[in-house]
C-alpha cells in the first residue's frame, strides 16, 4: 500500500486539526462531545490498524525496511533534506506500542476527562502528541526525528500545563520544556557533527557507515555522548531528570501516555536506533550505562519515601528508564527495547489505575489519606496489583522477563557488564519491588485513613476506564512471552557474553526472583498492619528520610547555582545596564542632542527685518564672489 | 569704460543703494521706497541689455516688472497700514514678534 | 564749442541724468522725513526715465513716468501724508545695523564693479532703437503667456486687496 507510513503519521494530525478547529463551533450543539470523542479516538485506532498492516507487510518481506519519502523539505546547495519515513522491525515495535497504548489511553480519557470543560482541547492535544511521536519513531533522518522530538516536547508542555489556570501547572509545563531544550543543545551539536562527517542525516546510512568502518575523522564517542545528552533530557536521566516529577501536574492520562509509555522512551529509542554508532563508541556506551545505573538507583531511593501516588510512579519511571539505558550501555539494545515494551504496559496500567483511584476519591492524591480501597474498587485494585507484580519482577509476568535480561546483561556483557553494575541494578530492583508493594499496601490494603466525606463517595470508575485497565493488566501479564530481543536480533545484535560466565545464568535468575519476593515481603512486613511501623522507621532515620523525601534537594541546588545567577545577570546587566543605560540612554541622548542643536540654530530668527536683509546681502555677495572666481 | 559699462555701473549702484537702504533705515515706508529703488536699478540694467541685443525680450521684461512693482506696492502699503494700526508706530523693530 | 557740446548732447545729458539719479538715490538714504525721501525717489525715477528716453526706448520712458511716478509714488505720498505719525523713527533714522550694512553695500558694489571691469557680460553689437510697434508685436506674439500670467498676478493682487479691506473692516466692526 503506497503512502502507508505517511498515512500512519498524518491521521492523528488530522484528528488534532479537526478537534482543534471545529470542536469549539460544535460545542454548544448536542453532538459536540461525541464528535470530539469519535474523531479523537477513531483516528489513533485507525493508525494502529495501519501499523499492524505495515507490520504484516514487513514480516512478509522478511524484515526488509519500508522506506517512503513524503516531501522534499529543502534543497540547499547540492544537498536535499527530505521528510522520509522508515519502517523496520525496531520502528514497527515502537509504532505498535505508541499507537496501541496510545489508542487505549484515548479511550480511557473519554471517561476520565468527561466532565472537564476543555474536553475538545485535550483530545486535540493528545492527537497532536501522537502525530509527533509517530513522526519521531518513523522518521528516517535525524532531522525528521528531531521535528518529532521537539513536537512531543511541545505537546508535553501543552498537556502538562493543561489546567493552566493554576500557575503551578503552567510552571511545571515550562520546566519540562526548558529542561528538554537544554538536552536538545547536545542533540543538535551531535547532529551537526554527524552531518559534517557524513553529509547526510539518514540514520540507516549513518549506522551503515559506522558499521562498515567508513567513518571518517570524527570521534564516535563524541557524537554518542552529544546525542545521549539529548536523550537524557527527553528521558529524564541525571542531571536533567528534574522535570518529570513536576510534570505530574498534568491530567493522569497524559502522565500515562507521555511520561510513562511513549515520550520518555524516545531517548531510549534514539540510542537503540543509533546502535551502529554506539557499537563503535565504547566510551559513550560506558557513559550511558553509568548514568543509567546512577539514575535508576537514585530515583528508586527517592520513590521509597514519596507520599503522592503519582510522584511515586514518576520516580519509578525515572528509575525504570535508567534500567533501559543500562541495557543500552552494555550493548544489549534489543533487551532495552524489550523493557520499553513491557514497561509501557505495566506503567500505563499503574498510572491509569492511579487515575482511577484519584477519580474514585474525588481528586485526592496523597497516599497518607488513602487505604482500604481493595474491597471498594476491586477492578482497579486487581489490575493495579497485577501491574505492581509485573514491575516488581515476579514471574511469569512481563516485567520479570525484561528485567531479568537486563540484570543478566549488566553482569555478563563483554561490552561493559560487571558484577558492580549488577549489584547496583539488583539493589535498585529490590527497592523497586519494595516501594511498589508499599504503594499497593498503603493505597489499597491498609486500614482506611480517608476523610469521611471522601470515603462516602468512593465508586468504581466507568467501563471506558476499567476496560482499558483490564486490557493493560492482561498485557502486563502475558506480554513477556513474546521474545522481542530475538525478533529484533537481525537489526540489533545481542550483546556478547563470554562462555565462562554462562554458568552464572541460572543462579542469577533465581536471585532475581528472590529479590522480587524479598521486596514483597519487606513491604508486607513494614506496611502490613498499617503505618505505625513505617512511622517509627522514618523517625529512626529522620535525616535520611528528610533528604530522600526532598529529592536530595536537587531542585533547590539548581535554583541557587543556576537560576538565581541568571536572573541577577538578566536584571542587573542586561536590563539595567544594557537596555536602560546603553540603549535608552543613547536614544534619549540623540534626541536631546537634536533638541539642543535646534535650540541653538533657532536663535538666528531674531524677528529683526534688517538682519534678514543683511543676510540676503551677505549671501548674494558670497554667491557672486564665488561665481566670479571661476568665471 | 564705454557707455554700457557706465550705465550698468549706475544700475548696480542703484541696486546696492536700495539694498543698503533696506538694511540701514528704520522707518517702514522708507524701507519700502528703497525696495522700489532696487527695482529701478534692475530696470535700468535690463533696458541697457535690451538696447544692446536689439531684441524685444528685455523691454518686455521691463514692462512686466512695472506691472509687478505696481501690484506689489498696491498690497504692501495696505499691509503696512494694518500693521501700523496694530502697533501705533512705524519702526521696523516693533514688528519682531516672529522671533525664535 | 557750442557745436562740440551740441554734437555730444546725448552723452552730456546722459552723464547729467546719470549723476543726478545717483545723487538723488544717495540722498534717499540720509534724508529724515519720509516725504523728503519720497521726493528724492521721484526725482531718481524721473531721471531714469530721461535716461531711457536718451537710450531710445521712449515708450518705456513713458511707462516709467506713468506707472512708477504717477501711480506708485503718488500712492506712496498719499500714505505718507495719511500716516504722519510723530514717530521716534524721525529722530533715530538708522537701524542698529548701520555699519554692517554700509560695509556690505560697499562690498557688493566692489564685487559687481569687478565683474563689470572684467567684462563678464556680452559686449555691445550696435545701438538699436526700437519703437512701440515692434514692442507690442513681440509682446503679444511671443510673450503672450507672460502677459496672461501677469494678468493672473493682478487678479491675485485684487483679491489680496479685498482681503486686507475685509480685515480692516472687521476691526472696526
Amino acid at each position: 500500500m503506497t503512502h502507508l507510513l505517511t498515512l500512519i503519521v498524518v491521521l492523528p494530525l488530522l484528528g488534532a486539526v479537526l478537534n482543534g478547529f471545529f470542536a469549539t463551533q460544535l460545542r454548544s450543539t448536542p453532538f459536540g462531545k461525541p464528535f470530539v470523542t469519535v474523531v479523537g479516538c477513531a483516528l489513533p485506532i485507525l493508525s494502529f490498524l495501519l501499523v499492524v498492516r505495515g507490520f504484516l507487510e514487513l514480516s512478509a518481506t522478511g524484515g526488509m525496511p519500508l522506506i517512503e519519502t513524503a516531501y522534499t523539505w529543502a534543497r540547499i546547495g547540492g544537498r536535499s533534506f527530505e521528510i522520509a519515513f522508515y519502517f523496520d522491525r525496531l520502528s514497527a515495535v515502537m509504532a505498535l506500542i505508541v499507537t496501541g497504548v496510545g489508542s487505549v489511553i484515548h479511550i480511557y480519557s473519554i471517561g476520565y476527562m468527561h466532565d472537564d470543560k476543555s474536553y475538545a482541547r485535550f483530545f486535540a492535544y493528545l492527537n497532536l502528541f501522537l502525530f509527533f511521536m509517530l513522526s519521531l519513531v518513523l522518521g528516517r533522518s535525524l532531522l525528521v526525528l528531531f521535528v518529532g522530538w521537539e513536537g512531543v516536547g511541545l505537546a508535553s508542555y501543552l498537556l502538562v500545563g493543561f489546567w493552566f489556570d493554576d500557575p503551578a501547572n503552567a510552571a511545571a509545563g515550562k520546566k519540562a520544556f526548558i529542561t528538554n531544550r537544554i538536552g536538545d543543545a547536545g542533540f543538535l551539536l551531535g547532529m551537526f557533527l554527524l552531518y559534517w562527517a557524513f553529509g547526510t542525516l539518514d540514520m540507516d546510512k549513518i549506522n551503515a557507515a559506522f558499521t562498515s568502518g567508513a567513518a571518517p575523522m570524527i570521534s564516535a564517542s563524541l557524537a554518542g555522548v552529544l546525542l545521549f545528552i539529548g536523550a537524557s533530557g527527553k528521558s529524564a536521566q541525571i542531571p536533567l531528570h528534574v522535570w518529570l516529577p513536576d510534570a505530574m501536574a498534568g491530567p493522569t492520562p497524559v502522565s500515562a501516555l507521555i511520561h510513562a509509555a511513549t515520550m520518555v522512551t524516545a531517548g531510549v529509542y534514539l540510542v537503540a536506533r543509533m546502535s551502529g554508532l554506539y557499537l563503535q563508541a565504547p566510551e559513550a556506551s560506558m557513559v550511558v550505562a553509568v548514568i543509567g545505573a546512577a539514575t535508576a538507583f537514585f530515583a528508586a531511593t527517592i520513590a521509597v519515601t514519596q507520599s503522592d501516588i503519582k510522584k511515586v510512579l514518576a520516580y519509578s519511571t525515572v528509575s525504570q528508564l535508567g534500567f533501559m539505558f543500562v541495557a543500552l550501555g552494555v550493548g544489549a539494545y534489543g533487551v532495552g527495547i524489550f523493557h520499553v515494551y513491557t514497561h509501557a504496559f505495566f506503567k500505563a496500567c499503574l498510572f491509569l489505575g492511579a487515575g482511577s483511584v484519584i477519580h474514585a476519591l474525588g481528586g485526592e492524591q496523597d497516599i497518607r489519606k488513602m487505604g482500604g480501597l481493595a474491597k471498594k474498587i476491586p477492578v482497579t485494585f486487581s489490575t493495579f496489583a497485577i501491574a505492581t507484580a509485573a514491575i516488581a519482577g515476579i514471574p511469569p509476568l512481563a516485567g520479570f522477563w525484561s528485567k531479568d535480561e537486563i540484570l543478566w546483561n549488566a553482569f555478563a556483557s563483554s561490552a561493559g557488564g560487571s558484577p558492580v553494575l549488577w549489584a547496583v541494578m539488583a539493589a535498585t530492583a529490590l527497592m523497586t519491588a519494595f516501594y511498589m508493594f508499599r504503594l499497593l499496601w498503603l493505597v489499597f490494603l491498609t486500614p482506611s485513613r480517608m476523610e469521611p466525606k471522601v470515603a462516602h463517595h468512593v465508586h468504581e470508575s466507568p467501563l471506558s476506564m476499567t476496560g482499558v485497565l483490564m486490557i493493560l493488566a492482561a498485557l502486563s501479564a502475558v506480554g513477556g512471552f513474546v521474545a522481542l530481543p530475538h525478533f529484533l536480533e537481525p537489526l540489533l545484535p545481542m550483546a556478547k557474553t563470554p562462555e565462562a560466565l554462562h554458568h552464572f545464568e541460572m543462579p542469577l535468575l533465581i536471585l532475581s526472583v528472590a529479590i522480587a519476593l524479598a521486596g514483597l515481603a519487606g513491604a508486607w512486613f513494614v506496611y502490613g498492619g498499617g503505618t505505625e511501623r513505617s512511622a517509627r522507621l522514618a523517625a529512626r532515620f529522620a535525616s535520611l528520610h528528610r533528604t530522600l523525601y526532598n529529592k536530595y534537594f536537587v531542585d533547590e541546588a539548581y535554583d541557587h547555582l543556576i537560576g538565581r545567577p541568571l536572573v541577577w545577570l538578566s536584571d542587573r546587566v542586561f536590563l539595567n545596564l544594557g537596555d536602560r543605560v546603553v540603549l535608552d540612554g543613547s536614544l534619549n541622548g540623540l534626541a536631546r542632542l537634536a533638541q539642543r542643536t535646534a535650540g541653538v540654530f533657532s536663535r538666528v530668527q531674531t524677528g529683526n527685518l534688517h538682519l534678514y536683509a543683511l543676510f540676503v546681502l551677505a549671501g548674494s555677495i558670497a554667491v557672486l564672489a564665488w561665481s566670479f572666481r571661476h568665471g | 569704460m564705454d557707455k554700457t559699462q557706465l550705465l550698468l555701473l549706475l544700475a548696480v549702484a542703484l541696486f546696492a543703494l536700495g539694498l543698503v537702504g533696506v538694511i540701514v533705515r528704520r522707518n517702514l515706508l522708507v524701507m519700502l521706497m528703497c525696495m522700489e529703488l532696487m527695482l529701478n536699478g534692475v530696470n535700468l540694467s535690463l533696458v541697457t541689455f535690451a538696447q544692446q541685443t536689439g531684441t524685444a525680450a528685455g523691454a518686455v521684461l521691463v514692462f512686466l516688472i512695472f506691472v509687478v512693482a505696481a501690484a506689489e506696492i498696491a498690497i504692501a502699503i495696505p499691509i503696512v497700514l494694518v500693521l501700523v494700526r496694530r502697533k501705533r508706530t512705524l519702526e521696523a523693530d516693533a514688528f519682531a514678534d516672529l522671533k525664535g | 564749442m557750442i557745436e562740440h557740446l551740441l554734437q555730444n548732447l546725448d552723452a552730456l545729458l546722459l552723464a547729467v541724468f546719470g549723476v543726478s539719479a545717483l545723487v538723488a538715490a544717495a540722498l534717499m538714504l540720509v534724508l529724515r522725513h519720509p516725504m523728503q525721501v519720497a521726493m528724492a525717489l521721484i526725482s531718481t525715477m524721473v531721471f531714469l526715465g530721461g535716461i531711457y528716453g536718451l537710450l531710445g526706448v521712449h515708450f518705456i520712458a513713458a511707462f516709467q513716468v506713468l506707472i512708477y511716478v504717477s501711480a506708485v509714488m503718488v500712492f506712496m505720498v498719499y500714505v505718507i501724508m495719511l500716516l504722519d505719525v510723530r514717530d521716534p523713527s524721525f529722530t533715530r533714522r538708522f537701524s542698529t545695523l548701520l555699519v554692517p550694512g554700509t560695509v556690505g553695500g560697499v562690498l557688493l558694489l566692489a564685487v559687481l564693479a569687478y565683474a563689470l571691469w572684467r567684462g563678464l557680460y556680452a559686449p555691445a553689437s550696435t545701438t538699436v532703437s526700437f519703437g512701440l510697434q515692434q514692442f507690442s508685436i513681440a509682446f503679444l506674439n511671443e510673450y503672450w503667456l507672460h502677459f496672461e500670467l501677469t494678468s493672473v498676478l493682478l487678479v491675485a493682487a485684487v483679491v489680496a486687496a479685498l482681503a486686507v479691506i475685509k480685515l480692516t473692516r472687521k476691526k472696526h466692526g
